[in-house]
């Protein structure tokens, strides 16, 4: 009895060791292509395929950074998807941080088909693998000329393919509460920020409350301050070939001019800050995105826009996944990408959220080019620097965010502060080569 | 009777203890040997994937492994490889800490608590002399005022200033050992005052307080929700500021200044850790003899010489045990200080934050900057830190010494 007993434990217990080993997805058919061997050219669509692809039910996951009411209105482009493709499911998820959600999703094969990302990232995930290059699925360069902005084709390009389709372009604007201010209150040239400083401090000294809200001053947000940085003609803070421009005197000159708004600004500026500041007329302005245009008007507020500085335009993409190929979805995937990129799909989507649409039939659209936020934010965008796609920029954040944070904190001088970025960024830069 | 010897009993006891075996080799032994090997590496995010053909890599890289390979990302970047020199990322976080200036810096600090070791050796003799030439406190007095001239004449703000600029590894650490020297006492003083306090028998609702004082270890569950609040009330536009204006007197921006953005992580990491303290010695004050108090009120003891003689020495066992337990998780603190403050304020590209811990440090490289080999490093080192600390710990606390009897 106990040998029996002794017996049927250790089977017991390698059984268990053996389910626990075991995979636990179904392995792949073996007719399926290998994940390395996409699937062969084809001929480049010039119009969004309107037929699906498949007939077989699919379920295509969706990794993005949309929320709020924003999301309201793209969630019901891909709703009508499944409608018109009743085989085809959609699952929308937003990862709290994406980059290390794909890092370790993508090799355990548990990632999305699709990842709306700004175009800065594309360099890094090509590098990485997570995403694969849409040359190969019959999206070619003439397609993308023949629908999408220029400013939006040339960010969704790195290394002589194209990675993304793009989905809206952004620029920051300054965006005012009419209760509080008006245009007068502001520098009608958009350079002029010796005026901008001036206008600032008589606001604050007549009202008691800060001209603007920026909250790329405190908060080392590179891509906010850049409105700043790059007017006074710091080019870019990286270039393509890696060369980077923030020990340079354009950049001392804007750091300075940090300093010496800063009394006349909240110490303290996020995006919930200064939104809540303009709402409950805090602050009269607001340097900020489209992204924000939904709560404000929520808010019940009347705004209006100043063009002011050279912003950063990013361009909002959608990147297809190396999981999508390995599912096989890589071809209903990139039609979602299509479809949602179309021009009725890219209007209905900038009039709910006044956006500025990469797809240039929605962009010329007369009543998208009617709505005030196109040209509030399009003039800015208009004068602004388009975001790089190579891995660089994505290594621009954190050493410009850490050096604008030491000069408004006080840690650092702005000569003793930008030089050390420049070191940082420079050695960042150097591990990548 | 089966027979209880050879390959039989081998087996017996391979079955026995084979799965914790299992276990143990898979999530705690191949961790530390991945991690090893990858602190050897130059991987980051610009090389972030294996070459399967080399060797080891083949072996320890998971996405090597056939299960996994079907998904693995391949791209267009450069594995990793091994690093040039191999030690590479070991040197450029300690590197510089074991140059002769750095050392003789820290020789210099150390120095400075000579006199306090000193003093304690002669306070035992003198204890033990029933006719004292000089009062014990008079020694440890002597010692510290000592240590503060020796700290002066020896320069070690300077030394300090040394030891921090030699990287970020000894920044970040110095900056959670403080952390943790300053928080612990004060959990301790907290949970100490209000446990005796709650001890007093005719205390007026004594059972409510009882209750409410242990809130804030009950909210340490959403202990991030809990941090926000705090952040919340230091914020320039915050309760305190508001408060403050109420007053007259102007606000501060609490969060973006160095010393108050200490404060606050201090305070709120007080206040979700008192509660510990103060259960802890509640229940053991319960277990003290009251004739031991009766007796020394005969005496004509004082509340303090009954403090410092009876209630500190009996209490001993139980608080030692939890301030260990408190150091390991308050070295590892990341939550609070990351919801409250995120490391900053930020002292400038290149540099840790003015609040950046050890774990908060090491998340900002890994999740943001993705720096995974000199991570891999880092980790190697921490590890080996806290292993030697929580064995001299565990002999002082003697946590585990019922385990062998």
């Amino acid at each position: 009895m106990k040998k029996l007993l002794f017996l049927v434990s250790l089977v017991l217990i390698a059984s268990f060791m053996l389910t626990a080993c075991g995979p636990t997805t179904t392995p792949a058919p073996a007719t399926q292509p290998p994940a390395t061997q996409p699937p062969p050219p084809t001929e480049a669509p010039t119009v969004a395929p309107t037929v699906p692809p498949t007939a077989a039910p699919v379920t295509i996951t969706i990794w993005h950074m949309w929320s709020g009411d924003y999301l309201t209105a793209i969630e019901a482009v891909f709703q009508q998807y499944m409608v018109e493709h009743p085989e085809v499911t959609i699952e929308l998820s937003q990862p709290t941080d994406p980059t290390a959600a794909m890092a370790v999703a993508i090799p355990a094969g548990e990632g999305p088909d699709i990842i709306g990302w700004p175009n800065d990232q594309i360099g890094t995930n090509a590098l990485n693998g997570n995403i694969v290059a849409l040359d190969d699925y019959g999206v070619d360069l003439a397609f993308l000329q023949s629908t999408y902005e220029p400013a939006a084709v040339a960010g969704v390009q790195w290394n002589g393919k194209i990675w993304a389709l793009p989905e809206s372009q952004e620029a920051i604007a300054l965006v005012y509460n009419k209760a509080l201010a008006s245009a007068s209150d502001f520098p009608s040239n958009p350079k002029d920020f010796t005026d901008l400083l001036a206008k600032s401090k008589a606001y604050f000294e007549a009202h008691g409350i800060p001209l603007f809200c920026n909250q790329g001053f405190p908060g080392g947000d590179a891509y906010h301050a850049a409105a700043l940085y790059f007017s006074f003609g710091v080019p870019t803070y990286v270039d393509d070939q890696g060369t980077v421009y923030l020990n340079t005197p354009e950049a001392l000159a804007a750091s300075n001019w940090l300093l010496s708004v800063k009394p006349y600004l909240l110490k303290e500026m996020s995006h919930e800050i200064c939104k809540t500041a303009l709402i409950e007329g805090k602050v009269a302005a607001w340097w900020t995105g489209p992204w924000a245009i939904a709560d404000l008007e929520n808010a019940g507020i009347d705004y209006g826009f100043v063009t002011m500085g050279k912003p950063f335009v990013g361009i909002k993409t959608l990147m297809l996944t190396k999981n999508a190929v390995d599912r096989d979805h890589a071809a209903v995937a990139l039609d979602i990408i299509e479809y949602f990129t179309n021009t009725a799909n890219q209007k209905a989507e900038t009039l709910a959220n006044k956006t500025i649409p990469a797809n240039t039939a929605a962009f010329m659209d007369p009543e998208v080019q009617a709505l005030p936020t196109i040209a509030g934010f399009g003039a800015n965008a208009a004068l602004g620097i388009p975001m790089g796609s190579t891995p660089y920029a994505s290594a621009q954040w954190g050493p410009v965010g850490d050096a604008i944070s030491a000069i408004w904190n006080g840690s650092q001088t702005p000569e003793v502060a930008l030089a050390a970025a420049q070191t940082a960024f420079e050695a960042a830069i150097a591990g990548m080569k | 009777m089966a027979q209880w010897k050879g390959w039989r009993k081998v087996l017996t006891v391979l079955a026995f203890i084979g799965p914790t075996l299992i276990g143990i080799l898979i999530f705690s032994i191949y961790p530390i040997l991945f991690n090893t090997y990858i602190s050897l590496t130059n991987r980051n995010k610009f090389h972030p994937n294996p070459d399967c053909s080399v060797g080891l890599t083949g072996i320890l890289e998971p996405t090597c492994w056939a299960v996994f390979r079907e998904h693995a990302s391949a791209g267009i970047g450069e594995p990793y490889r091994l690093k040039e020199p191999l030690f590479g990322n070991y040197a450029d976080l300690i590197g510089q800490f074991f140059t002769g200036p750095v050392l003789l810096a820290l020789a210099k600090i150390l120095a400075c608590f000579v006199p306090l070791i000193i003093a304690g050796p002669i306070n035992k003799r003198l204890d033990r002399q029933l006719d004292r030439a000089v009062q014990p406190r008079m020694v440890t007095l002597t010692a510290i005022v000592l240590g503060i001239l020796l700290a002066f004449a020896l320069n070690v703000k300077d030394a300090i200033a040394l030891i921090t600029g030699s990287g970020d590894f000894i920044v970040v650490n110095f900056s959670t050992i403080l952390y943790v020297l300053i928080c612990i006492p004060l959990f301790f003083v907290v949970g100490l005052g209000l446990a005796l306090l709650l001890n007093v028998p005719d205390l007026p609702g004594r059972a409510f307080f009882r209750v409410i004082l242990i809130v804030p270890w009950a909210a340490s569950n959403v202990a991030i929700m809990i941090a926000l609040v705090w952040k919340f009330f230091f914020q320039e536009q915050g309760t305190i500021n508001q408060l403050l204006a109420l007053i007259g007197l102007t606000g501060r921006s609490w969060l973006q200044e160095p010393a108050t953005a200490w404060f606050v992580i201090v305070l709120a990491n007080v206040w979700m850790s008192y509660p510990f303290f103060m259960v802890t010695i509640l229940g053991a004050l319960q277990s003290i003899p009251v004739e031991l108090y009766e007796a020394a009120e005969v005496d004509g003891a004082s509340w303090w010489q009954r403090l410092m003689s009876i209630t500190l020495p009996l209490l001993r066992p139980a608080i030692i045990p939890i301030i260990v337990l408190s150091s390991i998780t308050t070295f590892q603190m990341f939550g609070t200080v990351w919801a409250i403050t995120g490391g900053g304020p930020s002292r400038g590209a290149g540099t840790p934050g003015a609040t950046d811990l050890v774990m908060t440090y090491a998340y900002k490289q890994v999740f943001q900057t993705q720096a995974y080999a000199r991570m891999g490093a880092f980790a190697i080192i921490i590890f080996i830190m806290l292993f030697a600390a929580i064995l001299y710990s565990l002999r002082i606390s003697r946590i585990t010494k019922g385990a062998y009897e």
